[in-house]
């Protein structure tokens, strides 16, 4: 606890301090409106970055977790009727289940089959939600879903203001989930896992299990942010499956730095807040942003957190996240 | 003297962090066929890698006829003659033999030779000509011993080294080998040779030179007569 | 069932298996010389689609489809070229390269495909079928177009095939794939050549939008089902065997066809899928796979 005060852990309390006393200092909508969008990039960038970055499964079925979310709370929500305040968790549970059912064939394989896989199972769903057109509503999605309301208050209401709070509230509690997480005995082996499979294997870490773990616990908080997202949006769209979502949170937790969790959360706010800004661009937009992937990874593979922990100078541990990085290759 | 063939001036390289040659110097004179020799890991395949420019030197220059090599690309120091077998190597191994043969004469100078260098192989390793139409995986440890010196004579080499052709061969083979490596030292291509078998480098070079740590601890003519139990203790005693 | 819907739903099945063959080919060259998978093989499949049709089709420049198809295919090999420069080669001495470009080649995908939606805009385009008419072919009758597709496949790749086998810089392509140092130690260029396979590669997937251009719309996102299918086809066959994945992709394709009919256009990717995780699970390098 002595150093829950110091150093970086200052920093993000700071952090957050300033992200809770922004909407009564700010009164703009709009600004709110784009920081709730980045709560919830935040979200899935740094839970992808559980499976991706620290236990180096090539996970890019992801966004398939995400839309499970999404999709899974609309339908609980508008269909069924249930309340949002309750679709909103079960979408985390919604979201382990899609990350379940990639696992099993997940387990077995090696690098490049991983990404094969789990790519194919995101375009499947992708394929299965422009089908069912009764359940999903095809290509044109699900329209006006329920809010959130306490009692006849809507909390869209005030300029979002209660949805800021939520959202805010979701990505701390993600954050300390993923923060406890990656420091346990379960983050600790995955990362052995990684860095030396036969080593850990060698030492009883099971494969198969650690792999399903991550992947589940790493779908529970991005289920979750997505059944956010299209309870504040009002829409579950197939267009999350596109490759622009996925180039977003990509390039998030790439300017953030893998294998760190605050550095994604990071890379979210300034993708977000770019993104935005070139809104007006169309597919510009994209053309820029997949353009700037390739250049970090060319020119800056450590990413922000990297930057930020030199300017620590943490020193024992920096560079680790252009190192780590590295080591992935090895699954 | 004539100008050497080989001029190698106080290299140093590494990888990475680690250096692992300081400051070697040696030289392959004209009409002679050079021995090294020395523990393992000492750098003797990374001063190999370097004169083909796998790696580039920190320090220090290669010559080769009095034109300077440390810079240029593998491919430049093929095509100016300088082939490397590379120690305990199986080439390609889905290729067949034949095909692995030819690729050897893949550089622009040995391309009109082919036909003649490839009869040249097959005369000298006729075992090769039998596999010809096998996956050089298939081979065994002596044959793919024979396919790697046999693609290095493809590429028309004016200097051959050779990396340990020996390693882990029977003695029968070896012989086998030794009489091969003779011919082809014996046809006026000039070599430089890498082995741990002392006799084996006895018969076969002109000079000695002796790799440990990195830097080139004893200089031997091999016609003279010389204490073989110091270099036994070289090799062993202080480690 | 009767002999003729049998008879369709086999040749359609054969007409996508060509297509998935040419595309999933050149996701498997790449796969073995470089040890990299491709994701923006999908989007040269769009683009050389597009290029084939601004320069051939009535609507585009109307130069007619011979200069279209050379165009295509020159600036194929150039953009795969290109692409195995800025994507690939930065990042091949990396110990993660195979993450790295995944993610390179995925951006590289979002590039072009927004690309092709600036130049091209998202209205539906179509080439004109190489051969116009239909043939009676077995009970039933098919566009010339598909016989065209069902025949030119297996050329190209016996053509891809014979260059590999026999030509020298096609072994120096197989040998530079199974040991860099020796084909840096016998002279080749190891760049040029693994270059040289990515454009190969691109050729060989705008060949196949070419075909595709004239069976459906050409939109900027052409590409994205095909390269799903050419992946599934990829994890069938093993990446890495040429032999392997041509085979695979035609039993991909008739299935695909078989479950259209009988299964319906809606559940056929889960069947495909659900088909590739069997394999996966009794042989996790593919079917035909040995890495
Ligand atoms: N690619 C590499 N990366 C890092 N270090 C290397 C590499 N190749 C060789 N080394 C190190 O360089 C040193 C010299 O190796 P080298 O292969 O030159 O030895 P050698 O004398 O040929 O040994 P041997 O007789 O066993 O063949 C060794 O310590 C080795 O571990
Ligand atoms: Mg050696």
């Amino acid at each position: 606890m002595r150093d829950l005060l110091t150093g970086p852990n200052l920093a993000r309390l700071i952090c957050l301090l300033i992200l809770i006393l922004l909407p009564l200092v700010v009164p703009s909508p709009y600004i709110r409106h784009l920081l709730i969008i980045t709560f919830i990039y935040a979200m899935v960038a740094s839970n992808w970055d559980l499976s991706l970055g620290y236990a180096g499964v090539f996970n890019f079925g992801h966004i398939a977790f995400f839309a499970a979310g999404c999709y899974g709370s609309a339908i609980l929500s508008k269909t069924i009727g249930i309340t949002p305040w309750l679709t909103i968790p079960l979408a985390g549970i919604i979201g382990v289940i899609a990350a379940l059912i990639v696992c099993l064939p997940v387990l077995r394989l090696k690098g490049i089959y991983v990404v094969l896989v789990t790519f194919a199972f995101s375009q499947l769903c992708f394929q299965l939600v422009l089908s069912q057109e009764e359940i999903t509503g095809g290509s044109m999605g699900m329209p006006l879903l329920p809010p959130l309301k306490i009692g006849d208050y809507n909390f869209a209401r005030d300029g979002k203001f209660g949805y800021y709070y939520v959202g805010l509230f979701l990505l701390v509690l993600s954050t300390i989930y993923l923060h406890r997480l990656v420091r346990s005995r379960f983050g600790t082996s995955i990362v052995a896992l990684r860095d030396n499979e036969d080593y850990a294997i060698s030492r009883g870490i099971s494969l198969a299990r650690q792999r399903m773990l991550t992947l589940g616990l790493s779908a529970f908080f991005t289920g979750v942010a997505g059944g956010f997202y299209s309870t504040y949006v009002r829409v579950a769209s197939p267009e999350i499956f596109g490759f622009g979502f996925l180039s977003l949170a990509l390039s998030m937790l790439l300017l953030g730095g893998l294998n760190s969790i605050y550095g994604p959360i990071l890379g979210a706010f300034v993708i977000t807040l770019l993104s935005e800004a070139m809104v007006d661009l169309g597919p510009m937009r994209f053309l820029i942003i997949s353009a700037l992937i390739i250049l970090m990874l060319l020119f800056y593979p450590g990413g922000l957190n990297n930057a930020l922990q030199q300017a620590y100078k943490w020193s024992s541990r920096s560079g680790a996240a252009a190192r780590l990085f590295r080591t992935n290759a090895r699954n | 003297m004539a100008e050497p063939i080989l001029d190698v001036r106080e290299v140093s390289v590494g990888y990475g962090k680690t250096q692992v040659l300081w400051d070697i110097s040696l030289t392959v004179p004209e009409d002679q066929r050079i021995g090294l020799f020395g523990p393992n890991g000492h750098g003797k395949t990374t001063l190999l890698r370097t004169i083909s420019g796998l790696l580039r030197p920190w320090s220090g220059e290669v010559h080769l006829r009095g034109e300077r090599i440390d810079k240029a690309l593998p491919r430049a120091i093929v095509d100016r003659g300088i082939v490397q077998v590379p120690q305990g190597n199986v080439l390609f191994p889905e290729l067949t033999v034949a095909e692995n043969l030819r690729l050897g004469a893949y550089c622009r100078r040995a391309r009109p030779r082919l036909a003649d260098n490839l009869a040249r192989v097959y005369d000298l390793f006729p075992r090769l000509k039998e596999r010809r139409r096998q996956q050089a995986k298939t081979l065994s440890g002596g044959e793919r011993q024979m396919l790697a010196i046999g693609a290095g004579l493809m590429g028309e080499p004016t200097m051959l080294m050779l990396d340990e052709p020996t390693l882990g061969l029977a003695p029968k083979l070896k012989d086998e080998l030794l009489e091969a490596i003779g011919d082809i030292a014996g046809s006026g291509v000039p070599l430089m040779l890498v082995e741990q078998d002392l006799e084996f480098l006895l018969a076969l070079t002109d000079r000695l030179y002796m790799i440990n740590h990195g830097v080139v601890a004893l200089d031997l003519d091999a016609s003279e007569s010389f204490d073989h139990d110091q270099i036994i203790q070289m090799y062993f005693g202080k480690e | 069932m009767d002999i003729g819907t049998a008879q369709s739903v086999l040749l359609s099945g054969i007409v996508l298996g060509s297509l998935y063959a040419l595309m999933a080919t050149g996701l498997s060259l790449i796969w073995t010389t470089l040890g990299i998978f491709n994701f923006a093989h999908g989007v040269f499949m769009t683009i050389g689609a597009f290029i084939a049709w601004q320069i051939g089709a009535d609507l585009g420049w109307g130069m007619g489809p011979a200069a279209g198809i050379a165009v295509a295919m020159a600036a194929l090999i150039g953009l795969g070229c290109l692409s195995e420069f800025i994507l690939v080669r930065p990042f091949l001495r990396r110990p993660d390269v195979v993450l790295v470009a995944v993610i390179t080649t995925l951006s590289a995908a979002i590039f072009l495909e927004n690309s092709a939606l600036l130049v091209w805009g998202g209205r539906y385009k179509q080439l004109p079928p190489l051969i116009e008419g239909k043939v009676g072919m077995l009970s039933t009758a098919i566009s010339t177009h598909e016989v065209l597709i069902i025949a030119v496949a297996p050329l190209t790749l016996f053509a891809l095939w014979a260059f590999l086998k026999f030509a020298r810089t096609g072994s120096a392509i197989r040998a530079v794939a199974q040991n860099r140092e020796s084909a840096l130690l016998m002279g080749m260029n190891v760049p040029v050549l693994y270059s040289l396979a990515f454009g190969l590669s691109a050729a060989l997937a705008g060949f196949a939008g070419i075909l595709l251009g004239s069976i459906r719309f050409i939109t900027p996102g052409l590409g994205n089902e095909p390269l799903v299918k050419a992946l599934i086809v990829a994890i069938f066959g093993g990446l890495g065997s040429l032999g392997g994945t041509i085979g695979a992709a035609y039993v991909i394709g008739l299935m695909e066809a078989i479950s259209m009919f009988f299964i319906g256009l809606y559940w056929t990717p889960a069947v495909l899928f659900g088909v590739m995780i069997s394999v996966l699970l009794v042989r996790p390098t593919g079917l035909f796979g040995k890495r």
